[in-house]
């Protein structure tokens, strides 16, 4: 944990040298990632609901995934652009090293450009919850926090499992981003909104339903049943494949030379 | 001319080349526009009245959104022209006795008709034979279909003077991550990519109604579904040549003054 800081702290350094393209680059990938909560905003601006559901219901609903999204984009890099150290052949080097294998992919790389994408979620969140009339209690500060921790975990977890992709093979990686960030794309709205196929594939295959449908139902109080309130905790199970599909890719392993 | 046309040629049999990244584009294409077509289906579901597009013509312009895609999308940048403001060879290209703009204008737009030549088909083609209310209408009527095509000839000529524009604005700026970025996702945003313009608020819509970016794509798929009649798409057709001209002209003069202040960088 602490070799991890600090090669945090190291990659922060790294990257405040050239302090004006770093600023310039954050605040135009504010106004890029705007445009994700524009479609909300114009529609709602429209509509009153979809199907049942509310401007600011929708918005914590996307935030929620948009937080874990940046969350690993920023400090899970590594992991995120993986092939990068497959195909420099960096990755055997990782391998020769007496640490844990994931301590250093993670320690790899940092983007804090990503922070930005963040902040706006952090933003977005925090409005979203004053807007909303919600009867609080202590069960429900502890379902938010669940929601916002799995959403980190399902996107480390998917990550891991692209991750994994790139020891069959590196090419048609476009075809593997389909998946992870139209799986995102959809999970970003409240899943319930789509046809019952839909529902099951999230729930089931891969488990965006937990990380912000059902917690989300129990927390804005359509729901009453206790099991919504722990379901995010469900995606943590979902770690066990993907580290477990990660270290059988590894296996498979052979260098690409050089 | 000769010269451009045939600089245009070769862009266009080069980028005909990767057929992997055009399998990916495709099924990207196919994915969005279903999830975009539930999304809104679902709030027409559960709203009655009000609404600025018919169901069919809504759905149509989400498809024609995604067959087009790789042409009309306006977040594009040209990796090589980057790289050869970066590096310095843009030197070799000042030797060269032809115009930069024009080199750079064939160039974007063949890269971009080859893309696009290469993707458009399998979705339209799926987008015919989806089930109700998933499925591409056919157009409106003949006349509104003649409109869309040459519409979106001119569109896609309008639109490769607005990206060429943005080549050139780095040019000075030396940096395409920043006011690129912006500058980029702004007119994606205007045209109509994120949102269709009816559905915008209604102090955005009269912004995006003077700017130049909705007589892109927003016009051409709008005339397809008859959601534009035909008397505003021609009047459409004047005001598309217009902004051509005065951003051609404007491309023109800011090259000619960066040029002027270049700085080649590196040996």
């Amino acid at each position: 944990m602490k070799l991890y800081i600090k090669s945090l702290k190291l990659h922060l350094k790294s990257m405040l040298e050239y302090k004006a393209s770093f600023i310039i680059s954050f605040l135009s990938q504010i106004l890029v990632f705007f445009s994700y909560y524009f479609i909300i905003l114009a529609l709602f601006d429209k509509f009153d609901n979809i199907k049942g559901f509310t401007l600011y219901e929708v918005l914590l609903c996307f935030s929620i995934i948009q937080f874990g999204y940046a969350f690993c984009e920023t400090f899970a890099r590594g992991v995120d652009q993986f092939d990068n150290l497959i195909i420099r052949g960096d990755f055997d080097r990782l391998l020769l090293r007496p640490k844990p294998l994931i301590l250093q992919v993670l320690c790899s790389d940092a983007d804090y450009i990503k922070l930005s994408r963040l902040i706006q979620a952090i933003i977005v969140m925090v409005i979203a919850l004053l807007k909303l009339n919600i009867s609080w209690n202590l069960l429900k500060v502890f379902t938010l926090i669940f929601m916002i921790l799995s959403s980190i975990v399902i996107f480390f977890g998917i990550f891991l499992l692209a991750a994994s992709y790139c020891f069959i093979t590196v090419q048609g990686l476009e075809v593997r981003n389909v998946f992870t960030d139209g799986g995102k794309h959809m999970a970003q709205y409240p899943i319930g909104i789509f046809k019952k196929g839909i529902v099951y594939f999230f729930t089931f295959v891969i488990p965006y339903a937990f990380v912000n449908y059902y917690p989300l139902l129990y927390f804005i109080g359509k729901e009453n049943n206790l099991i919504y309130a722990f379901s995010p905790l469900l995606t943590f199970i979902y770690l066990i494949p993907c580290f477990l599909i990660f270290k059988l890719g590894l296996k498979r392993y052979s260098s690409v030379g050089s | 001319m000769k010269f451009y046309i045939s600089y245009f040629k070769l862009r266009f049999i080069t980028g005909l080349q990767y057929r992997t990244a055009a399998i990916a584009g495709v099924a990207t294409q196919l994915f969005f526009g279903l999830v975009y077509i539930m999304v809104y289906l679902a709030f027409y579901d559960s709203n009655s009245g009000g609404v600025p597009m018919s169901e069919s013509s809504l759905v149509s312009y989400l498809w024609l959104n995604q067959i087009f895609f790789s042409l009309i999308y306006m977040f594009y940048k040209d990796k090589e022209i980057f790289d050869i403001i970066k590096n310095g060879n843009i030197a070799y290209e000042l030797i060269r006795p032809k115009k930069i703009y024009f080199m750079w204008f064939f160039k974007i737009i063949g890269q971009r008709l080859s893309n696009v030549t290469l993707r458009c088909l399998p979705v339209l083609i799926i987008a015919i034979i989806m089930p109700k209310p998933y499925n591409l209408s056919a157009p409106e009527s003949l006349l509104s279909f003649l409109m869309f095509v040459v519409t979106l000839i001119i569109g896609t000529l309008l639109m490769t003077a607005i990206i060429t524009l943005y080549h050139v604005i780095t040019l000075r700026t030396l940096n395409e991550k920043g006011i690129t970025n912006l500058f980029m996702s702004l007119s994606d945003i205007l045209a109509g990519g994120a949102v269709p313009i009816p559905f915008f608020p209604l102090f955005l819509q009269r912004i995006a109604n003077v700017l130049p970016f909705r007589y892109i794509f927003d016009l051409p798929f709008r005339l397809y579904s008859g959601n534009v009649s035909v008397s505003d798409g021609l009047n459409g057709i004047v005001i598309q040549l217009i902004w051509f001209l005065i951003i051609v002209i404007i491309g023109n003069l800011l090259l000619k003054k960066s040029l002027k202040k270049v700085i080649v960088q590196g040996g």
